[in-house]
């Protein structure tokens, strides 16, 4: 690419660039790296008591991304990532449904694991944000703990996964978590239109009809973010001039490890500070959300909470942060009684939105052609100066 | 001129002037303290209509409580007043040339917005929101053509000499207009809720009929303008000027191509400057971490710089000429801040601000251009035609912009916004270099265009002597006339100017 840059020298700047950027993404279209996935509910058991097992397998071509997604307690996404096609997920489900001790799942061969990390949807809050401040200092209602919830069976369709869940107090209302794990890269249909790669998968969370405790309700969840090696310890806010597939949201923000010098980033969780108010979301229905700094949690706890955790990690290392929907002024979960929020979970780098070719090509036309414009005219109005004319002489 | 006229007395005979007794110079029409004083008035002839215009935005937390609408509800207000406009404003110019003529034109229209503001406030007086409408309607048809009086007014009196500054300053009065609308309505509402006793539809009335006191100052003012207008045409004999052509609706498809560019650098420009301002509120505060107050302050920049920034540029134009050099840098620095505010994170201060004074630069350089380029007789019609179009872009581009937020976001908005610029620049850069192969007037310094005017004046002069000598040749002669020429045969010595077989010997071919 850079070498046909350096030979179409003479082509303008601008036409360079605009083809430039066509070039680099057809090169990425074509390069779209593919994973194979194969699903597999509840591996080596028929419905299992307290919740299913998912497991989805993308193997690469030298490598290969288990997830896995379980509610035996709150509902946990777990990824492992390994560095050879053949690896094998094994499960010891009596032990896996004591969740007494760890070693109830592994990945084998473990020298394999490369990297593993996974986030339990912990805890729902609900606060009387009566003075519109939304700050969830004030008054807290009795939290909703996930893990004493009735999860339904995984609702399977492809390589989207359903899971609904009830709680008495929630009324008829339920929280629904869907995950969503890709072959290739794209992005999501719904706002807000995450980009995804074949290393990542999509998270979606809802509430939907949930009897609010006061009129002036707003919600809060608890994230736990859990980790062997690298676990993911810090939020960093990228802020992007780019809002083309999130309208008015200019900030991505990434939960990820910490690291020392310029290592590649092992995994992340990805999501952009923004909710919907409604199924279907126009621009009006969306809703700020804020989160807090992540802190470090008692490992115990976590792993008394997911009986994934408990199976994969021996001394897991947690975080936990809180994320908090609706700014001072947006309506109340009231108004609408739906919230819905994305998260995408992935190893390797985040993917990162580009500006789109669309974008780039109506700026390189919308400039270009005024200068078109200038150079034919100056040109036009030169030829004509050189001319040499007769200027007519009127006889008399 | 006219001395020359009183010699050669075979035309139409023209009203003896008063030259006997000098004029002082505030009463000279020909002197400039005397278009200082046209000027004042001009001004103020739209300060009622554009103080008036805002009234529902600076009341509308009132308005939407008392008289118990919505939103939605209260937008139709505006609705009322800018649709029809896209095609009324045309009409109005048109009927400005053709039918009343400026004069009473400008007073009708006045007499429009005062009805319109008075049947809005008797709408809010009775608690009626479609009178409301009504008014606003009835308001919106006088608004806007008052506006193109305002402009023909300007080109009346000002062309070739303080053009461009008049315009600049007309944008900063109707820029000063919504602004003490927007502070002091409050205000006015509060006082007059004391004296009623609560809030209530009958204060919002009293309030809006209180406002529309400054409309019956504006009527004021176009009489006032109608009685200079018609001394300064009975002193300086104006009529004689004019070529008796009138204007037809068909004319339009004729306008002269440099006239079409200039509407389309209008379009292209103003539909990137206020559907922007209108979503721009929400763009700070998402994009920037704006709070409200400060997103609603960077947003009301570009106003508050073109109120005093438009009659300094406006001087400016004045003293450089080049009218498309000064739209041309108008149109670039926009182009600028867009994608300052589209690519970048820097302070949305520097971008609107720039946008403000280059949008204060367009407005003084550009309108003016289109007496350029338009006959007298035209003028009304092309600019309620300019506006026509201006109002027909707004409408049609505010929901092109809203869709496009609503569905790609801010930053293709900026984009689309950008495209719309560059296409008035491609106009613009079309218009230099068609105005420079027709040698036009357009892009002409000042000094020259001084020049020029003093040599049309004078080739106005040999013309009018040539037209009369044409029309004594296919007019049956005059008494004197035959009398002259029996005279001439005899070879008697005439002055030269009433001797018609010299006069037969430079038009040969016509004799022939």
């Amino acid at each position: 690419m850079a070498a046909k840059g350096k030979g179409s020298c003479k082509v303008s700047l601008l036409f360079r660039f605009s083809v430039f950027s066509f070039c680099y993404s057809l090169v990425t279209a074509g390069q779209t790296y593919q994973r194979k996935l194969s699903v597999q509910l509840n591996p080596g058991f028929h419905s299992p008591p307290g919740g299913d097992l998912l497991h989805v397998r993308a193997v690469g071509e030298n490598d290969t991304l288990h997830y896995l997604f379980c509610s035996q307690g709150a509902p946990t996404l777990l990824l492992v990532h390994t560095n050879t096609s053949s690896s094998t997920l094994k499960v010891n489900w009596t032990q896996f449904l004591d969740r007494n001790v760890s070693g109830g799942l592994e990945v084998e061969p473990k020298s394999s694991v490369l990297y593993s990390t996974a986030i339990v949807f912990s805890k729902l809050l609900e606060y009387d944000d009566f003075n519109d401040t939304a700050q969830p200092s004030s008054t807290f209602f009795p939290l909703y703990d996930l893990q004493n919830f009735n999860w339904s069976r995984l609702n399977l369709s492809g390589s989207t996964s359903l899971l609904c869940g009830t709680e008495g107090t929630l009324g008829n209302g339920s929280l629904c978590l869907q995950l969503s794990v890709f072959d290739v890269e794209g992005r999501g249909e719904a706002w807000p239109r995450l980009l995804h790669t074949a290393n990542s998968s999509q998270l979606e969370l809802w509430l939907d009809g949930v009897s609010p405790r006061s009129n002036h309700s707003r919600f809060l969840l608890e994230l736990l973010a859990v980790g062997g090696a690298y676990t993911p310890s810090h939020v960093e806010i990228h802020r992007s001039i780019d809002d083309e597939f999130t309208p008015s949201m200019f900030s991505v923000s990434r939960w990820v490890p910490e690291l020392n010098g310029s290592h590649q980033v092992p995994g992340f969780f990805q999501w952009k500070p923004v909710a919907y108010r409604q199924p279907h979301p126009v621009l009006e229905d969306a809703t700020s959300c804020h989160h807090s700094d992540p802190l470090p949690q008692s490992g115990e706890t976590a792993a008394a909470m997911s009986g994934l955790i408990r199976a994969f990690y021996t001394e897991p290392e947690v975080f936990g942060l809180n994320v908090s929907f609706g700014l001072a002024g947006d309506p109340f979960y009231n108004s609408t009684r739906f919230l819905s929020w994305t998260l995408l979970a992935g190893v390797g780098s985040p993917p990162m939105d580009s500006i789109s070719p669309l974008v780039i090509s109506m700026m390189a036309v919308g400039l270009g052609v005024p200068l078109v414009f200038v150079l034919l005219g100056s040109v036009y109005v030169c030829t004509r100066k050189t001319v040499v004319t007769t200027p007519y002489q009127p006889i008399n | 001129m006219s001395g020359y006229e009183g010699e050669a007395s075979s035309g139409p005979t023209p009203a003896p002037r008063r030259a006997d007794k000098p004029l002082p110079a505030i009463c000279d029409p020909n002197h400039l303290l005397h278009r200082v004083v046209v000027l004042v008035f001009m001004c103020f002839l739209g300060f009622g209509s554009y103080f008036c215009f805002d009234n529902p935005a600076s009341l509308q937390t009132q308005v939407i409580k008392d008289l118990d609408q919505n939103t939605a509800g209260f937008m139709q207000l505006y609705a009322w007043y800018s649709w029809p406009n896209v095609v009324l404003c045309f009409f109005g110019g048109f009927l400005l040339d053709r039918v009343f003529g400026i004069r009473l034109g400008t007073i009708i229209f006045s007499l429009f917005v005062c009805v319109g503001q008075v049947i809005f406030a008797t709408g809010a007086l009775v608690n009626r929101f479609w009178l409301c409408e009504v008014g606003r309607f009835v308001f919106g048809i006088g608004g806007e053509s008052l506006a193109v009086a305002q402009n023909t007014y300007a080109v009346n009196w000002f062309k070739g000499k303080e053009l461009n500054l008049v315009f600049g300053l007309q944008l900063s009065m109707a820029r000063l207009g919504s602004t003490v609308n927007m502070n002091i309505m409050g205000w006015v509402y509060s006082k007059v809720a004391d004296l009623v006793g609560s809030p209530g539809h009958f204060t919002l009335g009293i309030s809006l009929m209180i406002a529309g006191v400054t409309c019956l100052f504006s009527l004021f003012c176009a009489l006032v303008l109608g009685f200079l207008d018609k001394r300064a045409e009975r002193i300086l004999h104006k009529e004689e000027g004019k070529t008796g052509e009138v204007v037809k609706l068909t004319d339009v498809k004729d306008f002269p191509f440099p006239l079409w560019l200039i509407f389309i650098i209008c379009v292209g420009y103003y539909v990137a400057i206020f559907p922007f301002i209108g979503l721009g509120q929400v763009f700070f505060i998402e994009k920037f971490n704006f709070s409200p107050a400060e997103a609603r302050a960077v947003n009301s920049i570009v106003y508050i710089i073109s109120a005093p920034a438009s009659p300094v540029l406006g001087f400016l134009v004045d003293k450089t000429g080049r009218n498309v050099i000064w739209v041309l840098i108008a149109v670039v620095t926009t182009l600028a801040a867009h994608m300052m505010l589209a690519f970048t994170f820097w302070n949305p201060w520097i971008a609107m601000s720039v946008l403000g004074a280059s949008y204060s630069l367009l407005a003084c350089a550009l309108w003016p251009m289109v007496a350029f380029v338009v006959p007298e007789h035209q003028l009304g019609t092309a600019y309620g035609f300019m506006q026509s179009i201006q109002n027909l872009g707004l409408a049609l581009i505010s929901m092109v912009a809203g869709t496009i937020l609503d569905t790609r976001g801010y930053l293709l908005l900026e984009v689309f916004f950008c495209t719309c610029v560059c296409i008035a620049l491609m106009a613009v850069v079309s218009l230099y270099f068609v105005d420079y192969l027709r040698g036009g007037d357009l892009n002409r310094s000042a000094s020259s265009r001084a020049s020029l005017l003093k040599e049309a004046e004078e080739s106005k002069r040999r013309q009018s002597q040539v037209t009369e000598v044409d029309s004594a040749k296919l007019t049956p002669m005059s008494a004197f006339g035959l009398r002259n020429r029996y005279l001439s045969r005899l070879g008697a010595q005439l002055p030269h100017h009433c001797s018609t077989h010299l006069s037969s010997l430079a038009h040969r071919s016509v004799l022939k």
